[in-house]
């Protein structure tokens, strides 16, 4: 008889059956955002959602969406595995693979995952930066809250996007130093001392601002304009662009949509897998703050006092960077959260199992 | 000894197709034997008539036990399923539910190599089934249905 | 995963008792710091220890953990 073999890594584990092909399901916890639909949705009950809402708690640079106060009450900060497979009872049908939203769980067979076998579904989702619109201000980087983004930038030469430089009359100059403490840009050295005076200009620092020539007590400071004197000679726009590129480690991005929301120049579309509502009951709602700790997309969040006496909100939900996972429904005490999901964007099936399955999703 | 009743088998075999109407050089080129064997078979001459008696015995087990029989009696698994495909004491009807998941389970069971999966939903081929049951009793949503029928 | 208090660590300070959002759903006058009014509660101070009193409602979020200042109140 054919038997499952696992094999554990950390919290990461491989579920393999070898016969004539080789089917194997690997699970990555880093990936994993504990939302609970592999657990529902396995045909056998093999996966089981572990501590997940202890789990995000537990991660001490996050804590308590920031209260450093009671982070310090953690002295053991413990990282759980957040689901576990059964490997006695799992059959590998790649069906918490399929539905994952993010590609915690996946199944290959014969090494190729089953998003890549036409048989199969496979959400339609994406993130696409647009090299040629994106501007690498890095906003979509600091926002992203799986941090899957990565913007490398160069940065022109600064001496290519100066106007001007100046010169200095060592003739004139009396080394008085009231240019160089003045330089906002630290690009005048004086050595002041008797019998050794000197004045140096690095050409490299300074960014022509002139304050050194306005100030000089003696007018040793003179100044040459690059655009007056050469025309646009000196100033080539290439020279001054920024130049770098958008990369997106497409495993950790949760198409939350926050690189969509937060670029200014419209460079990035997000396609989510799921349609739908994400509504928080406050008057059900304990704070406890499970939910904001827990979600991937940070569309929850405590709201930030308005001042004393003010009466808040419990619990913020921004329904526009949710992908509707329900993993805030799942762990919330209280029950004060409901995610609906009304359409799932998935490639299209034949097999009638499977696409009950992701109309199971739907609520 | 097993090669005594893989031999037993094998005129079985010889017999079933024979009675089929078949060639002699056919059964010869089916069984991998020399055609002047399969025509010593039919003369009844170079096989002890209780290596047949064990080969029969083979034949009426339980459908499950003659397949395990057959395949360690063959070290080749292509003659094992051809075997046990002309040997079968019955035929048998198989169909999957849609209930099926497509886990391919069945699929990596089946040593006669009946099922396949189509569109994430598996596909038995009845005719090669053998009526083992691996499948069925295995498939983890009890999808798969078989129905045994009679030979005459 | 449990519910277990250590009521040699306890303090008996009650920041648990408070921060508990199934408490404040069962007892919400829990809030104002003077205890619940009903033992259907998850935990109470009783004689100035943490004890519990429904663990099977905890729903296991894992903030009394995290407020507790002792440790004496976690999920195992």
């Amino acid at each position: 008889m054919i038997k499952n073999t696992k094999e554990i890594k950390g919290k990461d584990f491989d579920v393999t059956r070898s016969a004539d092909e080789v089917r194997n399901l690997s699970f990555k916890n880093h990936i994993c955002i504990g939302c609970g639909i592999c657990e529902s949705t396995c045909p056998v009950g093999a996966i089981d959602l572990g501590d997940v809402a202890t789990n995000a708690r537990a991660k001490v640079d996050v804590y308590f969406s920031g209260h450093d106060k009671i982070a310090q009450n953690i002295n053991e900060p413990v990282d759980l595995q957040k689901v576990n497979v059964n490997e006695d009872k799992c059959v590998l049908c790649g069906m918490c693979s399929g539905l994952c939203p993010v590609d915690a769980l996946v199944l290959t067979i014969d090494g190729v995952p089953i998003a890549e076998i036409d048989e199969y579904p496979s959400y339609n989702v994406y993130t696409i930066i647009d090299d040629d619109k994106c501007l690498l201000c890095q906003k979509c980087q600091n926002a992203c809250p799986r941090e899957a983004i990565t913007i490398k930038r160069q940065l022109p030469n600064r001496v290519d996007l100066v106007t001007g430089e100046i010169e200095v009359n060592e003739e004139e100059c009396i080394n008085c130093g009231v240019c160089s403490e003045l330089c906002p840009a630290e690009a005048i050295v004086v050595d002041p001392t008797t019998g050794q005076e000197s004045i140096v200009i690095d050409k490299d620092k300074c960014v022509y601002c002139l304050v050194c020539k306005k100030v000089c007590p003696v007018n040793a400071i003179k100044a040459v304009c690059r655009s007056c004197s050469y025309g646009e000679y000196d100033l080539d726009p290439e020279l001054a662009k920024v130049k770098g590129s958008a990369i997106i480690e497409d495993a950790l991005c949760v198409r939350c949509g926050w690189c969509e929301g937060v670029c200014p120049a419209d460079a990035v579309e997000v396609k989510k897998p799921f349609e739908g509502t994400l509504v928080v009951d406050q008057d059900k709602c304990g704070t406890c703050g499970a939910c904001v700790d827990l979600c991937p997309c940070n569309a929850l969040a405590f709201p930030i006092s308005e001042g004393p006496g003010s009466r808040m909100e419990h619990v913020i939900a921004s329904e526009e960077y949710c992908i509707k996972c329900g993993a805030c429904a799942n762990i919330c005490p209280n029950e004060a959260i409901t995610v609906t999901r009304t359409a799932i964007d998935n490639t299209p099936i034949n097999s009638i199992t499977w696409n009950k399955a992701f109309d199971a999703l739907k609520n | 000894m097993p090669k005594h009743i893989a031999s037993g088998l094998k005129y079985l075999a010889a017999v079933r197709l024979k009675d089929e109407g078949k060639s002699q050089q056919y059964i010869a080129d089916q069984l991998d034997i020399d055609r002047s064997t399969v025509s010593h078979y039919f003369n009844g001459r170079n096989l002890k008539w209780n290596s047949i008696d064990v080969a029969k015995t083979i034949t009426e087990l339980s459908p499950a036990d003659f397949l395990a029989m057959v395949k360690a009696v063959f070290e080749d698994a292509d003659m094992a399923r051809k075997i046990v495909l002309i040997c079968k004491e019955n035929n048998y009807d198989a169909m999957i539910k849609e209930s099926c998941i497509g886990c391919g389970l069945c699929v990596n069971l089946c040593f006669m190599k009946a099922i396949k999966l189509d569109s994430l939903h598996a596909q038995i081929d009845s005719i090669c089934c053998c009526g083992c049951y691996i499948c069925k009793e295995e498939c983890p949503t009890n999808s798969i249905k078989i129905l045994e029928i009679e030979n005459d | 995963m449990e519910l277990k208090v250590n009521q040699d660590n306890c303090l008996g300070c009650g920041v648990c008792v408070i921060a508990c959002p199934v408490n404040a759903s069962i007892s919400p006058e829990n809030a104002g710091g003077n205890g619940a009014k009903t033992t259907e509660v998850v935990m109470m101070v009783e004689n100035g220890f943490i004890k519990l009193f429904s663990p099977d409602k905890c729903e296991e979020c894992g903030t009394c953990q995290m407020f507790c200042p002792v440790e004496a109140i976690w999920l195992e």
